[in-house]
């Protein structure tokens, strides 16, 4: 492995990486070792026209682009001497030249790399007293994104990221010379399902998303690592959160999962936390049929005494549960240890299935289906062919996602039963026939793990808290088991201690628990579940 | 005969003749012999070797040692080979392979197939200036006729050797003349240079190995060939041997191209061949080699136009193209055509140059009309200086050479359009 020396700090890299990808390799770049960049990115073809990142190396008499010089072997940089200085300062002053400098009105601000390198390599005061460049002010480039040409520095990551992540490039550099500008071409709108990326990885307040604009300044935002929920890949994010709400999902770096993109369907799931068809209270179906607001501790004893009741008359056979690839390991842990020990035998996980891609977007559209079934839970199908066949007179569900067609295809299977409990985050056609409801947290405000598609386990922590009372699945059913009476339940839930539990249960997860997996994740070890469904 | 003002070497020597632009003319003067004695008694090598000791320096601009650029091409590789005829002629002040292409297209394809034969390539793109349709036809006829003379296509000349020739047209973008924004032109993309390494002959047209020469470069070749590299080394200097042609413009009683070997006096070229300044005036300044070169003043005129030389008085030979401006011109008008026409002509990949070119330009025309100040020239000096030697291609260069070299000349003229806050040069040439 070739061994260099940047700014007196020998490193030893890979063969064949560039400057900027060695650093970017050992977790320097930006971090230790600064070599300021627009047009680089870690996960697009080099581009080298910005310019900015030129590094002296010893025995090349010109500066070179760190972006695309490879290492060498005794190979001495410099990234931070008089000349490199010079250098980047008449970059940024190139640069700002035809920039418009309109940060306080730009949403950028607070997020802009011209801003911030401009702050910490350029200079003080412009030169030029020439007129600025006069383009298009809020070009409508599709569904999604907003362009602001003025603002544009032309690096041209949007026009790689088109071309090469979802491969339908619809952005192109028309003219040339300092009349360039980005366009889509007549006709073709910006318009893919990867297409709100550009908006992250434009560097400066060209490229906005519809979306998330002039919501909030970025400045007010806490960036809460999380999980996106809307498929079983488990794209990485930040939450954006302010005022206890969050406002927006950015991608958030993992070359293991997602690399840095994510696609434009997950990113706009995070309304679904704070929607108006969230639960927000329990409830109880009174004598007269109609739903009744109660208490969680009235919930759990109405559910309790109907389940007590069947099971004294006709044995815990006939009680089934319905998990939910939405709720963490630990909720579901807790559940399948409630099941075996009330004694039922009938359960199944629900999951929604739809389109998927060979870049992110997976079949099955929720985050935890695999951690589902490492846990014990089979195909909801046996659950919803037992109901039809008379076999259950109670269903525990979480979530409703076994309403899809081909399982349950609506609430009317379940109608004629003598005990639905759902625990669920949003209305359904569930709530027509429950007959105890309690309202439980969405993944953005709750602790625990979810098992990706490529079985890697990942951590989602509390973002948020719902202004109105919810409850961990797992802590519901810790609180059902208690009153129920069943061993091991005490009513405490407790989402660290079932996930050691749930490591020394089950050796796929063995070593796994929630400081452990940190904000990358850790990939599950092969288990019986994994090999059987391989 | 057709009149001739070529002061004439072995590359127009036959220009004049009404059929020299024919196979049946060019083969009249000992055509295609210097190829067949390549193809049939050299080994590549050794056609290599000849180039490299006649010292032939590539005629585009850059004036890289062509028989050096044909050894890069890898010779352990599957991969096609190919050759690319660079006939993008478009720096201002140029028009030298313009006159190789009309009359002399039969000496340019010897070349090409001497070239082709010593590198191993199996075709060549000739990519010809779009403006220049009247030298693509003649071009497009020479490549017809070697087709039909079995002297290109799957057996050249009976040797079993195979080239195929094919003629592309740019579209006018003056980046079309770097190798790779070439290049890329020509695989149908926008002509935007680009990043070496990887260099043509590793990664070049559509990915193949490619050597790119000059339309000149290539019309040397045959003449190279068939009398020897010393008789070559008899022209020009020690360091750049042969000629070249001169294309002299501007103030000056007789314009036109001049083949003349390298090395010639500047002031030669301009006073005798060209006949020196109408009117009586004086010379102001002389623009050496196309317009991205730096100008030289009067005072400087008496230097030997080969590299070597130029280099001393901070300019290059470029293409060959003279330009020369006499007393009544004005530098900054002179600045604000030059500095317009790179500003234009920048691909806008790099910020230097993108950004560069047009700020320079916008000084330079506030200059020109009397709104400037005197800070405003330090600041032009200052951008120019900013876009040297920083970029993907050397059109940066390009563009902030020729204005370096007006303020460190002619930095008066700009002094004076701020003092007088208007052209102290009234009636200087128009556009």
């Amino acid at each position: 492995m070739p061994k260099i020396t940047i700014d007196g700090n020998e490193l030893e890299v890979a063969e064949g990486r560039t400057i900027l990808q060695a650093l970017d390799d050992a977790g320097l770049l930006m971090n230790g070792i600064d070599i300021p960049h627009y047009c680089w990115h870690p996960k697009l073809p080099v581009d080298g026209s910005c310019r900015l990142c030129q590094v002296e190396v010893e025995g090349i008499p010109k500066l070179q682009i760190a972006c695309d010089t490879p290492v060498r072997d005794g190979m001495v940089v410099h990234t931070q001497n008089e000349r490199v200085k010079q250098a980047r300062e008449g970059v940024m002053e190139l640069l700002l030249v035809n920039h418009p400098l309109d940060c306080p009105i730009c949403d950028q601000a607070g997020e802009c790399k011209l801003q911030d390198y401009t702050y910490d390599y350029g200079v003080q005061a412009s030169r030029s007293k020439e007129p600025r460049r006069a383009l298009k002010k809020n070009v409508d480039l599709g569904p999604t994104i907003v362009f602001d040409q003025e603002r544009c520095i032309l690096c041209r990551r949007c026009v790689r990221f088109c071309r090469e992540i979802p491969k339908t490039g619809e952005l192109a550099i028309f003219n040339r010379g300092d009349h360039s500008v980005i366009e889509t071409f007549p006709g073709t709108p910006l318009d893919n399902p990867y297409s709100m990326n550009v908006a992250d990885i434009c560097p400066v307040g060209a490229l906005t998303t519809k979306d998330f604009r002039f919501k909030i300044r970025v400045w007010f935002l806490e960036d809460v690592p999380g999980i996106c929920t809307g498929c079983s890949n488990g794209c990485n994010i930040h939450l954006g959160v302010a005022n206890n709400k969050v406002y927006r999902y950015v991608p958030r770096r993992n070359d293991a999962v997602n690399d840095t993109w994510i696609c434009d369907a997950g990113r706009m799931s995070y309304r679904r936390i704070g929607a108006p068809d969230r639960l927000r209270e329990c409830a109880v179906r009174d004598e007269s049929g109609r739903l009744e607001p109660v208490g969680l501790d009235r919930a759990i004893e109405v559910a309790a005494s109907r389940l007590r009741r069947l099971v004294d008359s006709k044995g815990p056979g006939v009680i089934a549960g319905l998990a939910s690839a939405h709720a963490t390991n630990e909720d579901l842990f807790t559940f399948r240890r409630f099941l075996a020990a009330l004694g039922s035998e009938t359960h199944g996980v629900a999951v929604v299935r739809g389109e998927a891609d060979d870049l992110l977007i997976k079949e099955e559209k929720a985050p935890n289906a695999v951690g589902a079934r490492e846990l014990g839970f089979g195909d909801a199908r046996t659950v919803v062919d037992r109901i039809g066949s008379g076999g259950v007179d109670a269903v525990i569900a979480l979530g409703n996602d076994a309403l899809q067609e081909g399982l349950l295809g609506s609430e009317e299977p379940l109608a004629n039963l003598d005990t639905v409990i759902v625990l669920d985050t949003h209305a359904s056609e569930l709530q027509r026939v429950a007959h105890v409801i309690v309202p439980v947290r969405h993944a953005a405000e709750k602790l625990g793990t979810f098992v990706n598609a490529a079985r890697r386990v990942q951590r989602v922590v509390p973002a948020v808290e719902s202004v109105w009372e919810t409850y961990s699945d797992g802590e519901v059913i810790a609180k059902l088991g208690a009153a129920l009476g069943l061993e091991g339940f005490d009513g405490s839930y407790d989402a660290r201690q079932v996930a050691r539990d749930l490591a020394a249960a089950n050796p796929a997860f063995a070593g796994i628990d929630l400081d452990s997996v940190g904000d990358a994740g850790r990939p599950l070890a092969d288990s019986a579940a994994s090999k059987a469904e391989r | 005969m057709l009149e001739s003002p070529y002061v004439t070497q072995y590359l127009t020597e036959h220009f004049a003749e009404a059929d020299y632009p024919t196979l049946k003319g060019y083969e009249r003067f000992g055509g295609y012999a210097a190829a067949r004695k390549a193809l049939t008694e050299m080994t590549p090598d050794e056609v290599i070797e000849v180039v490299k000791t006649a010292g032939l320096q590539g005629r585009g601009g850059a004036g890289f040692p062509a028989g050096m650029k044909w050894s890069f091409m890898p010779k352990e590789d599957d991969r096609p080979k190919y050759l690319v005829c660079n006939a993008d002629e478009s720096e201002p002040g140029s028009f030298k392979d313009r006159i190789l292409l009309e009359r002399g297209a039969h000496q340019m394809l010897e070349g090409i197939l001497i070239a082709a034969w010593a590198t191993g390539a199996c075709a060549t793109f000739i990519y010809i200036r779009g403006e220049y349709a009247f030298p693509a036809a003649q071009v497009e006829r020479a490549v017809a006729e070697a087709y039909a003379k079995g002297y290109l296509g799957d057996n050249v000349m009976g040797t079993g050797f195979r080239h195929d020739v094919r003629v592309t047209r740019g579209a006018g973008a003056y980046i079309c003349g770097e190798e790779t924004g070439l290049l890329e032109s020509l695989e149908g993309k926008k002509g935007q240079p680009r990043k070496k390494p990887p260099f043509p002959a590793q990664y070049g047209a559509f990915g193949m190995p490619t050597t790119v020469n000059n339309v000149e470069t290539f019309s040397h070749v045959p003449h190279i060939i068939a009398k020897g590299a010393n008789w070559f080394r008899s022209f020009g200097t020690e360091k750049s041997p042969g000629t070249t042609i001169f294309g002299v413009s501007g103030h000056v009683v007789r314009p036109g191209l001049y083949e003349l070997p390298l090395g010639t006096p500047l002031s030669e070229i301009v006073f005798e061949h060209a006949g020196g300044v109408p009117g009586g005036r004086k010379v102001k300044g002389v623009i050496p080699g196309g317009m991205s070169m730096p100008i030289l003043p009067a005072g400087q005129l008496d230097v030997p136009m080969a590299n070597e030389f130029l280099r001393e008085q901070k300019t290059m030979l470029g293409t060959g193209g003279v330009m020369v401006m006499d007393e009544t011109t004005c530098m900054v008008r002179a600045a604000s055509v030059i500095s317009y026409f790179f500003r234009d002509e920048s691909c806008g990949q790099c910020t230097q140059c993108r950004e560069g070119t047009g700020w320079m330009n916008k000084i330079i025309e506030r200059i020109e009309r009397g709104a400037g100040e005197e800070a405003d020239i330090e600041v032009l000096g200052d951008v120019a200086g900013k876009m040297e030697a920083k970029t993907i291609c050397a059109f940066a260069d390009a563009a902030a050479w020729p204005i370096q070299g007006l303020l460190r000349h002619f930095r008066d003229d700009f002094v004076e359009h701020v003092r007088q806050r208007k052209c102290p040069f009234p009636g200087s040439f128009e556009l």
